[in-house]
């Protein structure tokens, strides 16, 4: 039931081959261009992932995962916050590159659910319940 | 987490019916939600229990009755995790587009 953990996913096509993606993925200068203001990461499992962001907060993580061109994934934090995962997933196209991120709190048991199964579910339950959702 | 709580109470099928049911705004009895579903009140006790500890729902004594009503707040802290990770990664991935065409010309 690993698979059937909440999650959000975002999916991009960057004109860029999987090289151009993964460095910018991976290096720390550029990193500070896209996903943070100043960024820390050792691109190895263990190594260690620490962001800090335009409204002064910050996030540790860990890399759990490297795969040279291919995938990234790394748990990251606020402060006493719980950590969730991130999974970057890079599909090299024709022409460009197929980004794939993935952003899911662990699963605390069997009986935790998938966010695409709940997607749907959830905005039919916004609506009844009049909350804002889109 | 209120939202790891929430996900779990939801993973149900037959919990996600009887919320979608008290979702129309209705007060129902446990007797009045066992007629609507294919399971025994027993069932009915166990589940709404699962949901009152993921505090989706909550209770009101009305007389003799026991009625039960959604609790939205929870589920709003649900919706509201996805929607902010997901909009902050709409932000990164285009800043992402932006960087990578800058860089190849």
């Amino acid at each position: 039931m690993n698979d059937q953990r909440r999650e959000v996913e975002r999916e991009t096509v960057l004109d860029a081959p999987a090289e151009e993606v993964w460095e910018a993925l991976t290096d720390e200068r550029l990193l500070g261009e896209w996903l943070a203001d100043e960024a820390e990461l050792e691109p190895e499992p263990g190594g260690r992932a620490s962001f800090r962001f335009a409204d002064g907060t910050e996030k540790e993580g860990t890399v759990l995962r490297v795969e040279e061109e291919r995938e990234l994934a790394f748990t990251w934090a606020r402060p006493g916050e719980p950590e969730t995962e991130v999974e970057l997933t890079l599909v090299p196209l024709v022409s460009g590159t197929r980004l794939v991120v993935v952003e899911r709190i662990p699963a605390a048991g069997p009986t935790a659910l998938a966010a695409s199964a709940w997607g749907p579910r959830l905005s039919a339950l916004g609506r009844a319940l009049s909350l804002v959702f889109a | 987490m209120a939202v790891d709580a929430v996900f779990a109470a939801l993973a149900d099928p037959t919990r996600r019916r009887m919320v979608e049911t008290l979702a129309g705004g209705t007060t129902v009895t446990a007797s009045g939600l066992a007629a609507e579903l294919p399971i025994t009140r027993q069932a009915v006790a166990k589940h709404l229990a699962a949901l009152r500890r993921a505090r989706l729902v909550s209770t009101k004594r009305v007389g003799r009755e026991t009625r039960y009503s959604l609790d939205a707040e929870p589920l709003g802290d649900a919706a509201r995790w996805i929607a902010t990770v997901g909009a902050e990664w709409d932000d990164r991935l285009a800043d992402l587009g932006r960087l990578l065409e800058g860089r190849s010309g």
